[in-house]
């Protein structure tokens, strides 16, 4: 069964960061893209990031993460540099059309902005395990009920995704057309989700009833199975981060006060 | 028997495994509308349904926790639109309590309020993060034609988020209709708060 993650397995430092230091990571990124939004900063928190994958060795797994968005990134190059309300300088053309300068460095920003965010979460996905993630937020006072929800998500959609296929076989060999016309796949879909909707939702009825059984719902202080390995380094990242953040406020006040 | 609001959650063991299950559904949906090659995306079946059953609170962590684990499992920026989700539970789940969804074509009408606050809600996402563009051809077909006819930014952005969520809204409500019209009484009743029931 497919598993549902992006996590790599690799034995480097940056796996071995506390989760939560890299949400803090990319909260800090957004944050001083927010308050210094210049193009020579977003190009330098991408190069962290991308330093920081690289020394993850998971360089090589940010490039489908990306993929996701690069139609709409391509497109938005292209209609930025053609029709943004500011364009007047040209800046080249392709036959005809003319590309501008102005649509271009804006559209330039909110790629590289992007792709800054994409890498910051990629450090994030690509280096923890999901289910490490969820107990380290359930250790800080995320509610176990919703730690719980989340991690039964991850198991859930494998099974559902295996089911899938069982039910699409046997309704294609009932005859069922999945192919074809629109109207022919359209009226496919009911008879395809119906049984997995019914199959899922009757299981959540057994499941609720296995967690009850287990005194899911005690108030009880729940305990982990796993030990914490909270190292100096985690506990110092803290503090970089806010000097990172304080540092840009501080950049940021020194060019208003000019 | 007095009515209980709406917003009344009894974070009950049934309506909290509820969950999981509609962030299954929403995935195979849009799974199943991939292999089927239909032109919407269908994928937020699941959330739609949570809300009608179990009411707009659960609906709307049904919708939140989808784009969480979107985010971690496939495309990070899915976390972003996670108030879009959000939202449409909350929506679908105030006018299910309403009872306005009653036939198909109330749930046509509903599924287009649905989009109109979906696209409220992305629209200054989409501003923020792409320029207002929503990556969908047909959208940004519309928002170009706008956008070189000089029309503001904001209006560009939300009529290229909504002619893209109106028949997808629409027609994802039609479908969680139908399904939940067939679901049997004993299971829908699990997640009623309406009336006092007996708990498991």
């Amino acid at each position: 069964m497919k598993s549902l993650s992006l996590y790599q397995e690799r034995d480097s430092i940056i796996h071995e960061i506390e989760p939560i230091n890299k949400l803090l990571y990319i909260l800090t990124t957004i944050l001083i893209m927010i308050i210094v939004p210049s193009i020579k900063c977003a190009v330098l928190c991408m190069i962290i990031s991308l330093m920081l994958l690289l020394k993850a060795n998971v360089i090589k797994k940010v490039l489908p993460i990306i993929n996701f968005s690069f139609i709409i990134l391509i497109s938005i190059i292209i209609i930025q540099g053609l029709f943004n309300i500011n364009n007047k300088t040209v800046l080249f053309n392709i036959g005809k059309i003319k590309f501008y300068k102005e649509g271009m460095m804006y559209s330039a920003l909110i790629v590289i902005r992007v792709i800054n965010i994409l890498c910051a979460f990629a450090l994030l996905v690509l280096t923890t395990k999901p289910s490490d993630l969820i107990e380290d937020l359930v250790r800080r006072g995320l509610s176990p009920k919703i730690g719980y929800v989340l991690s039964s998500v991850l198991q859930i959609i494998p099974q559902m995704t295996s089911t899938m296929g069982t039910i699409m076989d046997a309704q294609r060999s009932r005859g069922l057309e999945t192919e074809g016309k629109l109207i022919n796949r359209i009226k496919a879909f009911f008879p395809l989700i119906g049984p997995v909707v019914m199959n899922s939702l009757i299981a959540t009825r057994e499941r609720a009833m296995a967690l009850e059984i287990r005194a899911f719902s005690s108030k009880n202080k729940k305990t982990f199975l796993n030990e914490t390995k909270s190292t100096k380094l985690d506990s110092s990242l803290k503090y970089i981060f806010i000097a990172a953040v304080i540092l840009s406020i501080i950049w940021r006040a020194a060019i208003w006060t000019k | 028997m007095s009515k209980k609001s709406m917003w009344s959650v009894k974070f009950s063991t049934a309506s909290l495994v509820l969950i999981p299950a509609a962030v299954g559904i929403n995935y195979i949906g849009k799974l199943f509308a991939g292999v089927l090659k239909l032109p919407l995306w269908l994928d937020s079946i699941g959330t739609m349904l949570a809300s009608m059953l179990a009411g707009p609170v659960i609906g709307a962590l049904s919708g939140a926790i989808n784009n969480i684990i979107y985010g971690l499992t496939m495309d990070p920026i899915s976390f972003v639109y996670a108030v879009t989700s959000i939202a449409i539970g909350i929506t679908i789940g105030i006018l299910a309590y309403k009872g306005l969804i009653k036939n198909i074509l109330s749930a046509v009408l509903c599924g287009i309020i649905a989009a109109f606050v979906a696209a409220v809600v992305s629209t200054p996402i989409n501003i923020a993060f792409w320029g207002g563009q929503t990556g969908n051809i047909w959208g940004d077909g519309l928002f170009a034609i706008l956008v070189a006819k000089k029309f503001p930014l904001w209006i560009a952005s939300f009529l290229d988020e909504l002619v893209v969520d109106i028949p997808d809204k629409a027609a994802t409500l039609i479908v969680s209709y139908i399904i939940f019209k067939g679901l049997p009484k004993s299971l829908t009743n699990l997640y009623d708060n309406k009336n006092e029931i007996e708990q498991l």
